[in-house]
This record gives structure tokens, sequence and C-alpha cells, in this order.
């Protein structure tokens, strides 16, 4: 049975195509998938594969000749095969054809482009991807970044099924979905870590504790870590950087709140050990920088880096976790945003620093209304080993230091 | 408040400037006894006398030739065009001139020139005296161009045109001519380049130029009844170009209507398209609609005429296209 091969459509708008070579010719035997002829369209010249095996037994339109989508091309059958004529008069027709004269320019200017059916505008059948491109409104598409939803994921509701504003923010406002049947209670066992966190925490709960806290004005510090980090490529300075150096020197200055409370006595330290709250996979670790008032900025940002990495890593010794006389807890950068927060005493240690997000605010000064960089310092003391007015001279001066990192010299 | 006629305001505001300013005068075909072809200078005559209400020859080539002339000398010319068919005939002196000299003469020379014009669709002039052409003229740079579509505002605008130092091409639209509105008393001078609000909405912004401001707010009207929110805006001055509200009106809705009655392609519209979609890319919900008359000569017969040009219905579709409603 012979096979009629029409022109196929090869991609959207598409209407018709040239022939510009056979690359088969009358009599020659094909493989189903192996190229037949060259196809020349608006966009490209491609090969064309031959959707049937067998011998091409006529070639119904010629090479330079314009065949419309849909028409007959060729016929495949077997070999000796007759074909019928009536396949032939197509050619002859296309072979007459003029080329179609434009519409008229006045029915150029349309105003009301065909619309679609209002059905398919409100349920689109084909997904707004089906041709590989993702057609979505600049809109669309900026919410999307903005809100990290991927835009291929959606459906489009626009004219011609295209995603727009509506459809992301609709799919932002829908949870994920709830799993198909009800989950059953997850059981993690607790690891080494966690039940030191929580013996640790409990520890801490039992301990009578006051907070302070103190806004700071971060100017100083946002160009002093810009101008360092252009001074020193290779040292990438930050915010908790600085903050260890001017705790330790404020720690140096007010040892009553570098200090340990132990049933019989108060211990005061020489030294400014300052823990770094690290968040890992496997939960909260507080490695130590030994002798941060000694330190210079680039030291610290060297040995914070290095502690970090190796927290996260897994790979931190147990000696850079022992020692330290302060933490500080910082949730203030961009990935979490938050603006001040109460961290629980990490005990022995009589303090800790919670450090929030620098964020712009407007303040009050000298009678006129300023847009600050400012950041909420909260501080928790242990009361049984610092009194009010130690830890409030110790948080303003803290707070002199972030404002005037100078001072800190 | 006196109501005043669109008509009235144009001469409200030449009579004041010329009772304030004896710099400034009038010239035009048959402006004089029969007070213009649209009756915009009736009773002008008699007021200021011929000296300064003058009649001119037929030729728009003279006519603005002869404005720019006096303009460059220091006064203060407005001349009519009757049709704005007819500023064909006066390109050379608009395009080539008056344009030109301020810059040519390195600043020496000013030509403080207003060529006052009117056109417009829907009352069967037939294809040579109803066109819309603003479109030629914002594209010559050292012209400026307004379109006025409410008697206050074309009062207020043709007063800075007059006292703009620089070539003024300003259109009035035919139909308007009859159209009423309460004014104030002080003629209050509206600065060119500033657009104005005539509706607030939230959903599409639909900038629209003279006839089809009225159109638009129609279509505003019946938008609002199927909950769609329709800010409109006229920039009426189209050279130069108000910008900064359109992009910003955008940048509210995301969606944007561009409407005028000169022919869609090549229009004015297409220009605000391109602004909003380089401005206001990432603001966009929907590709810019345009919405003006189809591209052919005026038809005569008023039943062909309609279908030629832009109505509140037109704008009320592109409208619901926007907001894929259509």
């Amino acid at each position: 049975m012979a096979t009629e091969l029409t022109l196929p459509r090869l991609g959207q708008g598409m209407e018709s195509g040239t022939i510009v070579r056979w690359l088969k010719q009358e009599g020659d035997s094909v493989e189903k998938g192996e190229a037949l002829y060259e196809l020349d369209t608006e966009k490209v010249t491609q090969e064309v594969e031959a959707d049937a095996s067998g011998v091409v037994l006529r070639i119904l339109a010629g090479e330079g000749e314009e065949v419309d989508v849909g028409k007959p091309v060729a016929v495949i059958g077997e070999e000796g095969e007759q074909v019928e004529e009536a396949e032939d008069a197509p050619k002859a027709e296309a072979d007459e054809r003029a080329p179609e004269p434009k519409q008229e320019a006045a029915r150029e200017e349309q105003r009301e482009p065909e619309p679609e059916p209002p059905a398919e505008r409100v349920e689109p059948q084909e997904p707004a991807a089906s041709d590989g491109r993702v057609k979505a409104s600049p809109l669309a598409r900026r919410i999307a970044r903005e809100r990290g939803i991927d835009i291929a994921q959606l459906r489009g509701t626009g004219p011609e099924g295209r995603i727009v504003a509506e459809d992301v923010e609709r799919a932002a406002a829908t949870p994920a979905a709830p799993p198909s049947a009800p989950a059953e209670v997850e059981r993690v066992e607790l690891t080494k870590i966690r039940r030191t966190i929580a013996r640790r925490l409990t520890d801490a709960w039992t301990i009578p504790v006051f907070q302070l806290n103190v806004s700071a004005d971060t100017t100083r510090v946002g160009e002093l870590v810009r101008k360092h980090r252009e001074a020193n490529e290779d040292v990438r300075l930050t915010v908790t950087d600085v903050l260890t150096k001017v705790c330790a020197q404020a720690l140096m200055c007010h040892r009553t709140v570098n200090a340990q409370y132990t049933d019989d006595a108060i211990l005061r330290f020489p030294t400014a050990n300052v823990g770094i709250a690290v968040a890992t996979t496997s939960g909260l670790i507080v490695p130590v920088i030994r002798s941060a008032e000694r330190l210079t900025l680039s030291q610290i940002a060297t040995a914070r880096a290095d502690v970090v990495e190796r927290a996260r890593g897994g790979k931190l010794r147990q000696e850079d976790l022992e020692g330290g006389t302060f933490t500080i807890s910082n949730l203030g950068m961009p990935q979490y945003g938050i603006e001040q927060f109460v961290a629980v005493l990490n005990p022995p240690q009589a303090a800790i620093l919670a450090v929030g997000a620098t964020e712009e605010r407007v303040v009050p000064r000298d009678g006129e209304l300023e847009i600050l960089p400012m950041v909420t310092l909260t501080a928790t003391f242990d009361h049984r080993a610092v009194d009010g007015a130690d830890g409030a001279e110790f948080l303003a001066m803290v707070k002199a230091f972030v404002e005037e990192p100078g001072l800190a010299l | 408040m006196p109501e005043l006629s669109y008509r009235e305001a144009v001469r409200d505001a030449l009579s004041r400037a010329m009772r304030e300013d004896d710099d400034v005068f009038i010239m035009g075909e048959d402006i004089a006894e029969m007070g213009g072809s649209m009756g915009v200078t009736h009773g002008m005559l008699a007021e200021f006398g011929p000296e300064r209400v003058r009649n001119s020859p037929i030729s728009e080539m003279a006519i603005v030739g002869a404005g720019i002339g006096a303009a460059m000398q220091g006064m203060r010319p407005v001349v009519e065009i009757m049709y704005e068919d007819f500023l064909t005939l006066a390109c050379e002196q608009l395009v080539n001139q008056a344009a030109k000299h301020r810059y040519m003469s390195g600043g020496q020379l000013k030509v403080p020139l207003t060529v006052r014009t009117q056109g417009g669709a829907g009352w069967s002039p037939g294809a040579q005296h109803a066109q819309q052409l603003e479109a030629w003229f914002v594209h010559i740079p050292g012209l400026k161009v307004v379109f006025a579509s409410t008697p206050s505002d074309v009062r207020g605008l043709l007063w800075s045109a007059i006292y703009d130092d620089n070539p003024v091409v300003f259109f009035e639209h035919r139909t308007l001519y009859g159209l009423k509105e309460s004014v104030p008393d002080e003629l209050e001078p509206i600065p060119l380049g500033l657009a104005r609000v005539h509706r607030e909405g939230s959903d599409v912004t639909v900038v629209a130029t003279g006839r089809l401001v009225h159109e638009s707010v129609s279509a505003a009207e019946m938008a609002e009844s199927d909950g769609i929110s329709v800010e409109v805006l006229d920039p009426r001055t189209l050279q130069p170009l108000d910008e900064d509200t359109i992009v910003k009106s955008v940048k509210k809705t995301n969606r944007c209507v561009v409407a005028h009655e000169a022919v869609t392609r090549m229009g004015f519209g297409a220009e605000i398209a391109a602004i909003v979609q380089h401005q206001a890319f990432d603001w966009l919900d929907a590709p810019v609609e345009r919405v003006g008359a189809r591209f052919t000569p005026l038809a005569f017969a008023p039943v062909m005429e309609q279908f030629v040009v832009p109505h509140a219905d037109d704008v009320l579709q592109a409208i619901k296209r926007t907001v894929g409603k259509a």
C-alpha cells in the first residue's frame, strides 16, 4: 500500500515551504527517518525525514517549488506498485499557482485581532510552554524571579495561554501541596550534638538572666567593611568580624562581663575568647576565636572563616569549641533578616550578644529625621555574675564602638 | 466660573494675549470678517482691527513663512491653517525653516510662532479635510506639538504656546469646538510638557489624545461596570512629552492602551508603546494595545467613516484584551 507523504508543519506559524533539493530520487529506497529532501521555510533550511519506509514511487513537488503544509510531496510504497494518477494533480496546480496577493492595506490595520474562544482563556488546554518557550508577561517573570517561583511549572490564564502576574501570584499564595496520605510521624534519633545542645540550653534555662538592648548606627561599620574588602581582596571581612573585635575590646574594659559564675567564686578572664554561633546542618555549634582583643580585623576574619568552614564541614576539633568567655549570635544576615531577638545564654559564659539585621530606619537627630542603617543588639547576661549597670555600661560601649569602630583601637 | 466652549476658550486665550501684548497678532485664511471657517476668531476683527486680525492669501506656505518672519523680528504671531491637511503645503516653512532657525543661528534667532490648526473626523469631511497628522510633526526636532482635548486645556495651553519662544504646532479637534466646560475667570497657563490625569484607575492605563480622550473616558466608565479600573491620561503636549507621568501610571496598572484618532500604523501611539515597553518592561503584564484609525484614506460616507475611525467601544475592547477578558 503506497503512502502519501505530506509537507509537515515544522514550526509555529509555518504555512508553506519550498523544496530545495531532493535527496532521494524516484525509484530509490528510503528508510523511515532517513533524510528525504531539503526544505526551506521562512526561518530555516532543514532536512525532512521520510515518515515511511519503502521505495520512492513518485515525487510530486519539484525542486524550487513552494508547497503548502499538508499537501502531498511524494509517494512511498513497494517496488513496482502503481500510483493513481489523481495524486499527480497537486503538482500541476502548484506549478501554476501565483503568489497570493497581499491583503488589502485597509485590512492590515485590524483593530480587533481574532479573539480566542473564551473557554480557552479561562482554562487553557495547552501549557504555556508547549513549544519549549515559556510564554509569560514581563511582570509575571519579574514577580516569579523575585519570589523564586519556577515559571515553567505554571499554567497561564492570559491570552493564548500566557502566564500573567495573577497566575504567579496565585502560585505564590498556594501552599505546597499536602502529602496525599496522612504522613507517619517522623522519628529523628538524637545525635550527640543534639543531646549536647538540649542539655546545655536546659542548663541555661535555670540561670537567672536579664536582657538589655540598644540600637546602633552602622554607617561606619559598613564603610569599614567596604574599605577593608577593597584593600584586602583575599580576606573577606564581615560585620560579625567587626563585632567580634569591638566586643573583645569592650570585654577587656568591662571584665565583669567577661566572666563565669561558679558555686564559690566569680571567675574573670584575662582575655576575650569570643564564640561565634554557627548554624550547621547537624545543629548549632559555637567555635571560639581566641584572644580576639589582640587580633587585627584581618586575623579575626581569617580565623572566623577557618572555623566556620570547618564547622560546616564537620571538621572542628574539640579545642575549637572550648574556652569561650562570650558568644555572638548573628541572625541579621540577609537570608534571615531577623530584626532583633533574644539569645539563650551559652553556659558557663556570663553573656551573649544577639545581633539583628542592619536595616534603614528613620532616626530623629537634632530635630531632623535621618535615614540611617541601624542594627539592634540584644545582650543576655547571667545576673548571678553581672549586675544591670555593668551590663548596661558594657553594651553602651559596644554601641559606641559600633558607631565609631576607631574607638576600639 | 464661566462656562466656555472649546471654540470660545481658544478665542479667549487669543483675545487675552492680544489685549495684554501688542506683539501678538493673528493671521490666516478668512479669519477676519468671516471669523474663520470654524468661527474661532468671530468678533475679533471688531475688537482688534485689521492690522492685528489679518486675512491672508490662500497660501499656507506664505502664511507660515510670514509668521516665521514676524516671529524672528520679535512678534508673537498666531497663524491659522484652516485644516491640518493643509499643513502639508507649509511643511517646508515648518520643517526646514521654523524648526531650524534657532539651532542654525546658534540661538541668535528665535521663532516664537504658534501655528493653530484643526482636524478630525465625525462629520463626513472626506479624505482631505479630517486627517490627524500630529505624528508628522512630533518627529521634527525643533517643533513643539500640542493637542488639547478640553476647553480649559486648550485655553491654558494656547497661552503657553504663544509665550513659548519656540515654534509650536497647535492642534485642535473639529468635533470638540462645541464641548463646554466651566473654566476659572483667571486664565491659568498650563505648562507645555505636562500630562493630565482625567480619571484614576488601577488596572489599565489609557493614554489618549484629542477626541479619543473623551471616548476613552466613556470606555473607562463602561469597563468599570465589568470590574476593570481604568486610568485615563492625556499627554496634552505631544512634544515635549510627559514620559514620567505615563511610565509611572503604567508601573501602577501594569497594562497600557494608547488611543488616538490618527491612523494606528507609525502613529504617535507607537512611540508611547516604545517608551512604555522600554521604561516599564518589567511592569508590563500584557502587550501594549494600540487604538487608532484603520490604514486607509478616510471615507466620506458616514457609515464608512465611522468604521474607519475608533470609538469608545474600540478602546473598551482594547482595555479588555489587556486584562485577558476580551
